[in-house]
């Protein structure tokens, strides 16, 4: 009984990670010092709607202006009229307190409704910045990051922020407000009580920054541990099967229950912290009134000042550290939403995939020659992985190349450059004749199609999943491109046919139907430069017979690149590029390069 | 609310001594009004200046007493709160890893992993509150009405009329909110689930060039959400200055009546003064109303949630309970791993189509079985039945002539290595990933088995060896060396029965017949989804599935005889001569 009594006390401190470095090795920027950064940025936002938050401010200073006259009209009313004065006067009086009490509700309820819709709007906004720069972001940057932990500051810090804008704003506005003119009308009553009233503020100053120095990293680790448990949920809930499978429940649930521990740790003591300031505020609230009570009683008695003085003190002692216990209140909201919002804007400052030539241009028709001219490459950041070396070759419209080599021999780094997820740092790519990095980005995409070896499914309908390929096909063409991808038939024997809503990621359709529809989805796009990066691989050969058809007939008149491993997919090729160590050791067609006796005839011979 | 009750209960002295201590303060600041009263009726009023320093006194030495209760229930709150919370999710975690598979994919996993996070952490903060302001709203203004009837009984009554209606008022208004919450959640994990997506299928978006329609497809559902945010909250912002203005009117009732009970001698100035403290105070504590009605709502639309886990129902807790019985009646000690299909057949839950139909074939201990077919021809789902991931709608599966319902699944999965089809590794080393299989493994059966999946010799490769980071903070494996892993990882558990779900697709030839060879040593029933007629060749038994039904089985020399579809299999990978070997894989060769 008297363990679990102090069981409270006796929580163990949380080792903060004071160097959170965001796992690839860069160094983090000063956060402290960005408060007042990250909270300008946030203002950005706020100001877009400027017009409406002038009104909102104007409306907090009437509702701020009206709660305190209000406590000040009670005052007189005990001076004045409930001992005695004159009848119609009282009425009168009566009548001026009710309409500001009327006032004060209805310009706070505008402020709020108006500020709701300001904040909501931002919030949208901030929402949909992100989600853009997320599709600007160069791809590497996903194989650096846990999914789970970028869903963290999409969902949950950008929620914290929200919910943050909705009440905090306001409140910390209308509170510094209400301390102003507090004091003000304070002062005019009495200075002195007003100075003994004041006593308190240092001491809520040392106070608060006591408290706000352990809560401000505290906070940020339970924010963390957070992310950690939210990364460690979806990617077990991933592979849930395998779980099941090697009967592995009790394993995860005790990792699980590691990271739950972290959490319940770091998060007991932020909230007790956090705790500590409205509970130092009513102290000295308490205090405060004591003190205006004894000192104003033995003033009146003195007659320097009147009951009624006494009355609007005390209420108005209180309405003084109200604020201040609103602001203290509010301060930990804020500190979390501004961990959040920083944590957001850290993504929106990751930097965006390389600018290509503003004078790059758009191409409205590709030919679809592709040249290589002594391209060099190297991820700056680990040189260890795979780069390519003096690549030179040439591919002519409606050619097939096969690319051939180990993994790491720089067949997807070669795919990559030529989509322009990177630019080469030595040498020049061209499409028709044209240096690509004089091209946009997009507009050198939208010729091209990639079937890429784990398609990608979205939640929605067989048809929309198709319809990806390119937005403006008709039901027709969708159906035409599914057959000439020989994926008519069994999508006719779905429940539901086209209209399957399909599940994120494919769930209920096979790996071999799912790529059936990438490649009418390719087929849709109509490109004129193909990839197909291991599209058969998950394939199985008596399906890819069939497939095959539909290949064939996808890659008639297009140029493509064919990453395959199968023999049959290869010898088809115009060209075949034998990669090894980011080096073009052998080019040529399947017959010249078995003449050639090199390294692919070794292959081939087993 | 029972739920939550029923959470709460390990954390109950904790709780109670939360509230006890808000008590105290609580019971502090009632005083406070009435000590004023004294102050100037008994002080100020007969110039008696030793009974003002006295209550003064009095004011002060509470309101430190007061502070340490305040400080002590914030130890107490968020003791029961984050304990309540970690309780909470420990739970939900262990319901949602005790679904059978099938049930496990009724829930979306976005939706799964809010309900986990998001939804947990807004009960949680919802508790800590109650305990620390939200039932002290009630209490005050409870408190208040007694002590102001206390003072005064007739001006007290004012107070306590007026309060009771609007109690009444704002909870109708909680239920609305409530509703209104509830959608602002749902469209929440909309937003959610076009961002999951969008992080996963990022690299096709982009080649794609779809970026602007993904942008588009989340801006309408954040815009929805928007709206849904806006509407709720704005109820609930409406309700406080109205209830407000209704407080208001109170005291100016206060002040026209008391100002004719002074003149009638039926009141002393004091007297109402204190009544008129009482009614801001109790002002005071409404205003706070408005911010932890929202919080309510939200946690109310929350716990539904979590619940809907919490509620459903599985077969597999049928099992569990089951499976108690069964290890005590029915011990199998080892499993030799003869494994029998009698008519088995299996449609999907809440689905008409039938997946398999009448599926009979008998694997005996240490055999190799093919299974061969199109995509979509249910050869996965027949392997999934056996580890009782799926559940048969008909016919009966037994190993070792037992049938499998009756063995404890935990002895049933130990017996059995799977490899599915897609690669899941999990964030750590390639070590602990093998491990994974077994654990408590020595390095050297993590070795063993790796070499037995022959990715030893790759593993030594890498700088950290066994110790080299996964996952997609660590280093990136191609898809065959990922494939060998997992294959490992199985192995490692030195299974009766091994499963390999087309997983050597992006093996090369000669790693693949090595593999399958170093297989032969170990005494295990193997089931090979494969689509290679290099590897049904040497088969015990081929199945060969289409449209969930068994258009054939037996030997690959009986099969080129009784089915034509084999043949033609055959045939496609036997081309113009070709050794069947070579149709595979080219590149692949490099790596071994």
């Amino acid at each position: 009984m008297f363990k679990t009594f102090t069981e409270p006390f006796r929580h163990e401190f949380p080792k903060l990670d004071r160097q959170q470095t965001s796992s690839n090795g860069r160094k983090p920027k000063a956060r402290a010092k960005d408060w007042s950064g990250t909270l300008g940025r946030i203002w950005r936002y706020l100001a877009l709607r400027k017009a409406k938050l002038t009104l909102v401010l104007l409306m907090v200073l009437c509702s701020s202006a009206l709660a305190l006259l209000g406590p000040y009209l009670v005052g007189v009313a005990v001076d004045d009229f409930l001992e005695g004065g004159e009848g119609t006067a009282w009425i009168l009086f009566l009548a001026g307190l009710g309409l500001s009490y009327v006032g004060f509700s209805l310009t706070s309820w505008l402020q709020n409704i108006w500020m709701i819709e300001i904040s909501q709007e931002t919030v949208y906004r901030m929402r949909l910045d992100l989600f853009r720069h997320l599709h600007q972001l160069p791809i590497p940057f996903y194989g650096k990051r846990q999914q789970g932990e970028i869903m963290s500051r999409l969902t949950n810090d950008i929620e914290n922020v929200s919910s943050t804008l909705n009440s905090s704003a306001i409140q910390i506005f209308s509170s510094v407000l209400t301390l102003v003119g507090t004091l003000i009308v304070m002062l005019y009553l009495s200075p002195l009580l007003t100075l003994l009233t004041f006593l308190i503020v240092p001491l809520m100053a040392l106070g608060m920054r006591w408290i706000s120095r352990r809560t401000g990293p505290l906070f940020k680790q339970r924010q963390k541990n957070l992310g950690d448990l939210n990364g460690y949920i979806e990617e077990t809930l991933s592979g849930q099967v395998i779980i099941q499978a090697f009967s592995q429940e009790q394993r995860v649930i005790s990792e699980f229950k590691e990271r739950n521990v972290a959490i319940r740790q770091s998060g007991f003591w932020a909230q007790t912290f956090s705790g500590f300031i409205p509970k130092l505020m009513n102290a000295l609230n308490n205090l405060s009134f004591a003190v205006v009570a004894g000192v104003g009683g033995i003033l009146a008695i003195r007659g320097a000042i009147t009951v009624g003085v006494i009355i609007v003190f005390v209420e108005y002692a209180r309405q003084f550290t109200r604020p201040l216990n609103d602001l203290a209140n509010q301060w930990n909201t804020l500190l979390s939403a501004i961990a959040g919002a920083e944590r957001v804007f850290e993504i929106m400052d990751e930097e965006v995939e390389e600018k290509h030539d503003t004078d790059a241009v758009k191409l409205d028709h590709v030919e679809g020659a592709v040249v290589f001219s002594g391209v060099s490459f190297s991820y700056d950041e680990d040189e260890a992985e795979e780069t390519l070396e003096d690549i030179s070759f040439e591919a002519k419209t409606g050619e097939m190349i096969a690319l051939v080599g180990p993994t790491g021999a720089g067949k997807t780094t070669l795919i990559q450059l030529l989509s322009q997820f990177y630019n080469p740092g030595q040498g020049t790519i061209t499409v028709d004749g044209r240096d690509i990095t004089t091209i946009r980005r997009e507009s050198l995409r939208s010729h091209m199609a990639f079937v890429l070896q784990d398609s990608f499914l979205f939640k929605g309908t067989i048809r929309e999943n198709i319809r990806f390929g390119r937005l403006d096909a008709t039901d027709e063409e969708v159906e035409e491109a599914s057959r000439l991808a020989n994926a008519h038939s069994f999508i006719k024997r779905l429940p539901g046919g086209y209209d399957k809503v399909l599940e994120t990621g494919g769930t209920g359709i096979s790996q071999g139907q799912k790529q059936l529809l990438a490649i009418a989805r390719a087929i849709l796009a109509n490109p004129s430069i193909l990839v197909l990066d291991e599209a058969t691989s998950s394939i199985d050969t008596v399906t890819e017979i069939k497939i095959q058809e539909g290949l064939e007939r996808l890659m008639k008149g297009r140029t493509s690149f064919v990453i395959a491993h199968r023999l049959n997919t290869i010898r088809q090729a115009d060209r075949i590029l034998v990669l090894k160590d980011g080096r073009l050791i052998e080019q040529g067609s399947h017959d010249e390069l078995l003449e050639q006796q090199g390294f692919y005839s070794g292959l081939y011979q087993g | 609310m029972a739920m939550i009750l029923s959470f709460l209960k390990k954390y109950r002295i904790a709780a109670l001594s939360a509230l006890c201590m808000m008590l105290i303060e609580l019971s502090v600041e009632l005083i406070q009004p009435l000590l004023i009263s004294k102050i100037i009726d008994n002080g100020i009023r007969e110039e008696n200046l030793s009974v003002v320093w006295l209550w003064g006194g009095v004011l002060v030495g509470s309101a430190i007493l007061a502070f340490g209760a305040g400080i002590a229930s914030s130890f107490f709150a968020s003791h029961a709160s984050q304990g309540f919370g970690y309780d909470l999710r420990d739970k939900l975690y262990d319901k949602v890893q005790s679904f059978s598979y099938s049930v496990f994919n009724k829930f979306e996993t976005s939706s799964l992993i809010t309900r986990l996070t998001g939804d947990i952490t807004q009960l949680q903060d919802m508790v800590f509150m109650s305990l620390r302001f939200a039932t002290r709203v009630p209490l005050v203004v409870f408190g208040s009405m007694i002590m102001a009837l206390f003072v005064n009984v007739k001006l007290g009554l004012l107070l306590t009329v007026t309060v009771p209606i609007l109690f009444i008022f704002v909870i109708w208004m909680m239920k609305l909110a409530s509703r209104l919450f509830k959608k602002v959640q749902q469209r929440m994990d909309a937003v959610n689930g076009v961002i999951q997506e969008n992080l996963t299928g990022m690299r096709l978006i982009r080649v794609f060039v779809r970026m602007g329609h993904e942008i588009k497809r989340f801006e309408k559902h954040s815009k929805e959400l928007m709206k849904a945010t806006v509407s709720a909250i704005r109820l609930t912002e409406t309700m406080m200055p109205f209830v407000l203005l209704m407080m208001n009117g109170g005291v100016i009732a206060i002040l026209w009546f008391g100002r004719k009970d002074i003149a009638a001698g039926q009141a002393t100035l004091g007297e109402v003064v204190a009544v008129l403290n009482y009614t801001l105070r109790t002002l005071g504590a409404l205003s706070a109303l408005s911010w932890i009605m929202t919080s309510y709502s939200r946690a109310s639309a929350s716990k539904d949630r979590v619940q809907e886990v919490f509620m459903m129902e599985d077969a597999v807790q049928v099992d569990e309970h089951s499976d108690k019985q069964l290890a005590q009646g029915n011990r199998h000690d080892s499993v030799d791993g003869k494994l029998e299909f009698e008519k088995v057949g299996f449609r999907y839950p809440e689905s008409d189509i039938s997946v398999l139909e009448d599926i009979s074939f008998t694997a005996l201990p240490g055999q190799r079985i093919a299974i061969m077919g199109a995509t979509g021809s249910g050869k996965s789902s027949l392997i999934r039945l056996i580890p009782r991931l799926y559940e048969p709608t008909s016919g009966i599966i037994r190993i070792d002539g037992t049938d499998i319902r009756q063995i404890p699944s935990t002895q049933l999965r130990g017996a059995i290595g799977y490899v599915p089809q897609e690669v899941m590794l999990f964030t750590g080393t390639i070590r602990e990933n093998i491990a994974w299989g077994r654990e408590g493994a020595s390095l050297e059966q993590i070795q063993e088995a790796a070499k037995r999946a022959q990715i030893h010799e790759t593993i030594e490769s890498l700088t950290h060896g066994y110790d080299t980071l996964l996952g997609q903070r660590g280093v990136n494996l191609s898809g065959g060396q990922k494939q060998r892993l997992s294959i490992a990882r199985a192995l490692v558990r030195q299974p009766s029965i091994l499963i390999l779900d087309d997983c050597t697709s992006a093996l090369d030839v000669r790693t693949e017949a090595a593999l399958l060879n170093a297989l032969t040593e170990l005494s295990c029933t193997t089931f090979l989804i494969t689509q290679k007629i290099s590897s049904t060749t040497a088969a015990d038994l081929i199945l060969l599935l289409d449209e969930g039904c068994l258009l054939a089985s037996g030997r690959h020399e009986e099969l080129l005889i009784n089915s034509t579809l084999y043949r033609k299999i055959y045939e496609s990978q036997n081309r113009k001569g070709e050794e069947p070997g070579y149709v595979q894989d080219l590149h692949r060769t490099f790596q071994t």
